[in-house]
This record gives structure tokens, C-alpha cells and sequence, in this order.
């Protein structure tokens, strides 16, 4: 059976430095279900070494709406409970080509490294030359290592480093959804990066079907751009109107037909088009929360971006983080290092106006535009076919569709009941 | 193995062939040389395709050292792909014509395409062409003074004495089979292989007869119609005891089974007139010890550069080479080839010489890895990188020569096992 993933599972060793690859067969899916439901079982065979797993979903880096979601899942610091958190943009559908099914990081390392996972091969490297650098200068200088800037890298700034219970990864230079401090996980695990990028090819059962199907969803799905739809109705401003005077364009992850992320520019003219030389024009906003967060604050939004771009390079939890800023915003841009880097972690993550986000294995990551119970599913659909569920949330999309590509993607029929069955 | 052409590769016209030579009884098992030397582009990767796709194992990926010394003596069949004609021609030199002929003459057979056809058509008459000489035949395409193209300037025209040789279309024509029953076509990629002029009538086994719409106009069309429709593609033509067949269109060209199946019926027409024979590999049992860990790091490697190629693909640049132009998209022809057979060798570790074998391959890689890196590092930094992609295509040409050699000896090995 073809099963949507390929390569092993791989195991990372880090107090030994050594890699193995692991053939849990495809009872692996079948007993425990795709994706995230994987996770949580792989979670459970190695918790005794206090993991993160890493994965991506059934439907992950095909044809289908949004199938851009990956995983990691580990023990968060800020409940001491198992709790996921996203790799958006491209970095899922990138966990996906790296060449193994999914990957367990046991233990901690004895010195900074970092892990190169590229078409089936698995390198421990040495970070000791990254460790003290932020998430930006990380992700450039793998980069340049690897000699290709489509490399993913899911890093860690000084943040992460010291292990700050307000620590988040960053998916390249733009901050991520990692409102469970995982990514101080990582800093504990002298874990400084993990650098991502394929070239296979993903077997499906029925691969014509497969493709042609996940197309068709896609031509037919709801498209949009900027972060109102993702926001509207919980009472959190016009952000795009806030962010348009800074706007350059609008970004999607990968086969979403939304483009919520807007690249702001504010150290040059959001107009000019054509590179002219300077270095960082701006930044990605991929939060609607933490912009949310920002202007309900009172925030300017170049002030607001800025503090944004300051927190993603330090590797904070830009939701938790945008929220304390929120409580006093800035005269000027002068003392935005000042505030970020005196951000305490005093407050939860969540959304404004939303009240206090509900315990659950997911953070508040996706905006809470359904009834609880409605919320939860879209988040456990999402992490087991590895759809955005912002944008099933957002979308309305019908998840019958998605469903109905899984026996040509993997020849196994899901539906709601049974994927909700899989977290019970 | 990706889409079309993994379709391709199992195409059912390949099973009569493979049949014929794994299993036929009077068939000869032709032990066959491809010519990867001086001069030579990426095309001549398309031949380890088709052989692999025919059954053919006993393959050795040569350059023109082996070809003037040893020579060609233990060879059945001699493949010359594109490339640099003068190139190959200089490097060769009248040695290598004097090895080839001689070769062909004793009962060899002689299969070349597009650079390895201008080289031993009669016409083809200036230094450093002049010692090869093998067929009846001039080119069409050639011109005191071409006009200006209509696309593809770089791909265009190649100087050539007074004048130049050039090339009106580009890409997919339709060949019309004269040695199968009348009527029948295959469409096969022209990539500046000659227009067969002067050729005997009974040596020619495909004309041009139509363009696809895969084909690019570097003249307007019904001008380049005017030039190829109805001359000569594909020469055959028996030379003493040997066959020498030239083809302007690439026949090896691994997306078109059907072209394939010409180059096919020639060798095996050749093959069938010759007493069954099979070398097998006579080799001592080696140790393994290293090989997988040699193994894995050649897949490291070869990983790494893919990912550098798949990115320089993208850029604006081209470099010559001699007089053949080379885009970026050929870095990873060669590592794809390498890449797509290492689960074999992985398979078979136990087969081969960890350091004998192994190790220097590994060892190539790395390099290749690391000159990938400073190329790209050259171009998005804006200075000039003709060095760097010369230090690195002709090294990873030669490598892949190695890694192909290696490989067919398993495929040979593990088909009929050795003495």
C-alpha cells in the first residue's frame, strides 16, 4: 500500500549523536491513523526520553487547499503536557519531501547542533558557529551552508537558547504558530535548527486520482488575501486597513488559496518593486493574532511590524509576546528592542476579545471563529490530513472533500468521526 | 524516475528486445563502449537509459584515452552521442579514427548521434574531421552566411571553415521509417544534428517528414521544411565486416520509446547476424566492511548537489564550453542518473570495492558538492563563473562515467553471475 509518506521513520539520538531508521510498516497509519495521530503514538513509544516528533499530514504537500501543514509535538514547558504546534509556509510540505515519514528527536545533545534532512539522508551537525545568533542570521547562514535558499529552516533564537518559557521556533525569518514554548524544547535539547528540503516524489495509491482531485478542490475553494477573513468576527480591528499604508504583497503557504501572510515593508517604499540594495525591506506578517493583538493595543503599525520583526529574530512567541506589548504601546520605534527584549511571558496565548483559549492539546494558533467543540475538530482534520485549519476555520470549506481524497491519496477512508476518534 | 519518463522507461516495446538479447540463443550479447570523452555533452547518459531498457549490461562509459589505447578490440558496439564535434574530433585524433575504423572494419558496430553522426559523415571533410570517414554522406545545413534566427540564438550555428553549420529547428521532428513497411513514423528530438545530404539511397532507414508542436523555429517554418522534408535522418552502411549507423535526431533520447526502438532494431539486426556470446565478470569476492558507509555518504552527496543544481536552475546563466553551450539544467542530468541507481548499488553493496570503488566516488561527490556551492555562490554574487562551471561539468561528467561503469558491471553481474 502506498501510504502518502516514504523513507522510514527516523530516530534522532542526540546524547549519542546517532541516527536510525525505524520500519514501523504501515500498521503504523492503519492502527493509529495518519499524520498527527501518527505523532501521538510515536509521542507515546519514546516519551520516556521527553521527544519531539515531527510529521506532516496525509494530505501534505499534494494538490489539495491549504495541504501545507506539518507538525511538532512534544512536552510543552509552560504545562508539562504533550501540546503540537504548526510548521506553516513551506516547511511542512518540505517535512514531508525530506525523506522519512517522521522524525523523533530523543534526549538532549551535549553541544549545539543541528539537523540536515534532505532526501532520505539524515545529518547531525555541529551549530556550535550558530548558537548565539537569532533566527534570521541562522536561517541565512544555513542557508549559504547548504547553497540554496528554498532550504526550510525551523530554528531557534537566543530565546530558545536560554530555554524562556516564552521561546518559540521560527519557520525561517517569520516567527510561527508555537504558542507551547516548544521551542525552548529545542534550546534545551542544544537543538539550534532543523534545515529541511526534498526533491522526491510522493507514492499515492492512486496517484491521477489523487492530483486530478486535489486540483479540483483547489480551483473551487474560497481564496482571499490579507488577515480580516481569518479575523472576522472576533472583534479585532480592520488589520489589513491598519497594515495596507505598508503593504507589498500578500503571500500564501504552500496550495493554500488564501494568502493571509503580507509582507510589509517599512526601511524602504512598500511601491518599489525591484530590489534597490537594501537589505531587509521589511518582514512576513503570519500572525493575524499577534498583529491583532498589536493594533487593539493602540500600536502604530510600522511600530507594531518592527516589534514583530523583533520578536521573530529573537525567536519569542510572537502571540504571547504581541499581547504584553499590547498593554502599553510605544512612543516612538527607538525603544522597541528595549520592550522586547523585556517581554516577561506574563500573559497566555489567544486572541483578543476571544477570552482565555481552551486546554487542549493544540494552542490558539488557529482563530476560534467556531464553537469549541467545532474549533477542536477543525484543528484535529487539520493535523491529520495536514490542511491549515485556519483556513478550514476561515474557509468553510466542506471537509467531505478532503476525505474523499484519501483513498486515492493512501487508500484509507477517513471521515470526521473517525479522525476525532484518533484523540479520544 | 519521475512522470513521463518513468512511463517511458516501461514502455512494452522494450520487452521484445530485452527478450531477444537476455534470453535469445543466437543473438550476440554485445559488450558495448559509450563514449563520455573530450567533447562529449550529457546526451551520452541517454544511452545507459536505452541499454538498461534493452537488457544491454555489458556497458563501459570510455573517453578517448581507452578509445586509441587499448582501442575498441574488446568491444561489440561503439556509441558517440552529441557534444562538441571538434572536441571530440581533436581529442580523438587520428589514433582514435584509425581505432574506431578499425574496429568497425573487423565486424564492430558503429551508432552515432547528432555530434557522434557529423563525425564520420564523408562531407565532413576539414582537420580535424578529415581522418574520420565511415559513411557516405554530406550535411545540408551549412551556409556561407545563415540568415539571423528567429529564436535560440546560442543554440544557432557552430563555425565551420568559411561558414557555419546551423540549425533551422529545434526540438521534436517526425522521422518516416523507410526500412519498416511504408508509412510508419516515429518523432524523435533534433538538438542540432545534421540534415543528411549526398547519403546512398539504400543506406538511408529514416527521412524527416514533419515537424511537432514540440519543435522551435529557428527559421521560418516552411523554409526549414523546404531544407529537411524528405532527406535523410538515419544512414545505415556496411563497412567490411562492420555497421556504421548515424542519426541527426537524438534516437537514444530516453522520452521517446518509439525513436528508441530504431536505435534498437539496428543493434540487434547487427547482434543477430553474430554467434551468441556472454562475458560474464570474472571477480573475486569482496569485502563490505566500508561499503555502506561509503555507499551512504555518495548519496549524502549526491543529495546535496541535487538540491544546489535544482537551485542554480533557476538562474539566467549559461556557459560555453568549447563550442557547446551548457545550461545549468545539466549539473543535475548527471547527478539524476547517479541518483536514481543508487538504491541498486545499495542493494548490492556486498559486489562492490569499498575503496577501490567506493571511496573515490564518495570522494568525487563531496567535490562536486562543494564546487556546486562556490558556482552558485559566483553567480548571485554577479562575477563571472566560466571556471567554476567547467571545474565542475567536466569533473561530474567523468564521475558520472565512473558511477555508470560501476553500475552496469552489477546489473551484468547480477544478471548472469560470474565465471
Amino acid at each position: 500500500m502506498d501510504t502518502m509518506y516514504y523513507g522510514d521513520t527516523l530516530i534522532v539520538d542526540l546524547p549519542s549523536g546517532k541516527t536510525e531508521e525505524v520500519d514501523f510498516g504501515p500498521e503504523m497509519l492503519t492502527d493509529n491513523g495518519p499524520g498527527l495521530a501518527a505523532g501521538l503514538a510515536l509521542y507515546s513509544e519514546y516519551e520516556s526520553d521527553d521527544p519531539l516528533v515531527m510529521g506532516s499530514g496525509l494530505l501534505t504537500g499534494t494538490t489539495a487547499p491549504a495541504s501545507s501543514l506539518g507538525f511538532v509535538l512534544g512536552k510543552s514547558p509552560l504545562t508539562g503536557k504533550p501540546a503540537v504546534s504548526p510548521l506553516s509556509l513551506f516547511s511542512g510540505a518540505e517535512m514531508k519531501l525530506s525523506g522519512f515519514s517522521m522524525i523523533v528527536v530523543r534526549g538532549d545533545s551535549p553541544g549545539p547542533v543541528y539537523l540536515w534532512l534532505h532526501d532520505g539522508v539524515a545529518d547531525i551537525l555541529d551549530a556550535t558557529e550558530l548558537w548565539g545568533r537569532d533566527t534570521w542570521g541562522t536561517t541565512d547562514a544555513v542557508r549559504a551552508e547548504m547553497g540554496e535558499h528554498l532550504v526550510q529552516v525551523v530554528s531557534i533564537g537566543p530565546a530558545g537558547e536560554a530555554a524562556s518559557k516564552l521561546a518559540s521556533y521560527s519557520i525561517n525569518y517569520w516567527g510561527s504558530g508555537d504558542t507551547a514554548a516548544l521551542g525552548a524544547r529545542m534550546g534545551e535539547k542544544k537543538l539550534k535548527a532543523v534545515a529541511l528540503r526534498g526533491l522526491g516524489m510522493l507514492d499515492a495509491e492512486g496517484p491521477s486520482d489523487c492530483y486530478s482531485g486535489g486540483k479540483e478542490l483547489l480551483a473551487k475553494s474560497p481564496a482571499w488575501n490579507g488577515f480580516n477573513k481569518v479575523s472576522s468576527g472576533l472583534g479585532a480591528g480592520d488589520i489589513d486597513g491598519w497594515l495596507k499604508p505598508l503593504v507589498h504583497r500578500y503571500r500564501s503557504c504552500f496550495a493554500c488559496p488564501a494568502a493571509c501572510n503580507t509582507f510589509v515593508k517599512y526601511n524602504e517604499k512598500p511601491s518599489v518593486l525591484e530590489s534597490t540594495g537594501v537589505e531587509e525591506p521589511g518582514m512576513l506578517v503570519t500572525g493575524a493574532a499577534s498583529a491583532a493583538w498589536l493594533l487593539s493595543g493602540g500600536w502604530k503599525a510600522e511600530q507594531a511590524c518592527r516589534a514583530m520583526e523583533a520578536m521573530a529574530r529573537t525567536g519569542v512567541d510572537l502571540i504571547r509576546g504581541a499581547r504584553e506589548l499590547a498593554r502599553s504601546p510605544l512612543g516612538d520605534s527607538g525603544g522597541i528592542d528595549g520592550a522586547v527584549g523585556g517581554l516577561s511571558g506574563s500573559e497566555q496565548a489567544g486572541w483578543p476579545g476571544a477570552g482565555a483559549s481552551p486546554e487542549s492539546l493544540f494552542g490558539p494558533w488557529a482563530p476560534p471563529l467556531a464553537a469549541e467543540e467545532e474549533w477542536l475538530l477543525a484543528n484535529q482534520v487539520g493535523y491529520v490530513l495536514g490542511i491549515c485549519p485556519i483556513y478550514l476555520l476561515a474557509s468553510g470549506v466542506d471537509t467531505a472533500g478532503l476525505f474523499g481524497l484519501c483513498p486515492a491519496a493512501a487508500g484509507i477512508e477517513l471521515d470526521s468521526s473517525r479522525v476525532a476518534g484518533m484523540f479520544s | 524516475m519521475k512522470g513521463r519518463l518513468r512511463r517511458a522507461a516501461g514502455d512494452p516495446v522494450f520487452d521484445r528486445y530485452r527478450d531477444t538479447f537476455l534470453s535469445g540463443s543466437s543473438t550476440l550479447y554485445p559488450r558495448i563502449a559509450v563514449y563520455a570523452g573530450s567533447g562529449a555533452s550529457h546526451s551520452w547518459i541517454w544511452f545507459a537509459d536505452i541499454l538498461e531498457r534493452l537488457g544491454l549490461f555489458d556497458v563501459r562509459f570510455i573517453d578517448e584515452s581507452s578509445v586509441k589505447n587499448p582501442g575498441l578490440s574488446g568491444f561489440d558496439a561503439f556509441f558517440i552521442g552529441g557534444g562538441d564535434t571538434y572536441e571530440t574530433a581533436s581529442s580523438l585524433g587520428e589514433d582514435g579514427a584509425r581505432a574506431i575504423e578499425g574496429f568497425v572494419r573487423d565486424g564492430g558496430f558503429y551508432f552515432g548521434s547528432c555530434a557522434g553522426a557529423y563525425l564520420v559523415l564523408s562531407g565532413v571533410d576539414l582537420e580535424p574531421f578529415t581522418p574520420f570517414n565511415l559513411i557516405d554522406g554530406g550535411m545540408l545545413n551549412t551556409m556561407a552566411a545563415p540568415p539571423e534566427p528567429r529564436c535560440l540564438e546560442h543554440k544557432y550555428k557552430s563555425a565551420y571553415g568559411d561558414g557555419w553549420v546551423f540549425h533551422p529547428v529545434y526540438g521534436e521532428v517526425t522521422l518516416a521509417l523507410r526500412y519498416r513497411k511504408a508509412g510508419l513514423r516515429v518523432n524523435a528530438p533534433i538538438f542540432g544534428g545534421p540534415v543528411i545530404g549526398e547519403a546512398l539511397p539504400d543506406e538511408v532507414l529514416a527521412e524527416y517528414s514533419g515537424f511537432t508542436e514540440r519543435a522551435a523555429y529557428l527559421w521560418p517554418r516552411r523554409e526549414a521544411e523546404e531544407l529537411m522534408m524528405g532527406r535523410a535522418a538515419v544512414l545505415r552502411s556496411k563497412l567490411d565486416g562492420g555497421d556504421v549507423v548515424v542519426s541527426g535526431p537524438h534516437l537514444e533520447h530516453p522520452l521517446y520509446p518509439a525513436a528508441n526502438a530504431v536505435a534498437a532494431d539496428v543493434l540487434q539486426a547487427h547482434c543477430a547476424e553474430r554467434p551468441r556470446r556472454v562475458i560474464k565478470p570474472s571477480r573475486s569476492s569482496m569485502s563490505n566492511g566500508d561499503a555502506a558507509l561509503f555507499l551512504k555518504e555518495i548519496k549524502r552527496q549526491v543529495s546535496n548537489a541535487r538540491i544546489v543544481g535544482f537551485g542554480l536552475e533557476k538562474m539566467p546563466v549559461a556557459w560555453q564550453l568549447g563550442r557547446k553551450v551548457w545550461e545549468p539544467e545539466k549539473i543535475r542530468m548527471f547527478l539524476e542518473c547517479a541518483w536514481e541507481r543508487l538504491p541498486f548499488l545499495e542493494e548490492h553493496a556486498e559486489l562492490m570495492d569499498p575503496s577501490g570503488e567506493l571511496e573515490p566516488l564518495a570522494n568525487g561527490y563531496a567535490n562536486v558538492t562543494r564546487f556546486s556551492k562556490s558556482l552558485k555562490m559566483r553567480i548571485e554574487s554577479g562575477q563571472d563563473s566560466q571556471a567554476e562551471a567547467s571545474g565542475l561539468l567536466l569533473p561530474l561528467k567523468e564521475l558520472t562515467a565512473r558511477f555508470l561503469s560501476l553500475y552496469f558491471r552489477l546489473r551484468l553481474e547480477t544478471q548472469f553471475g560470474r565465471d
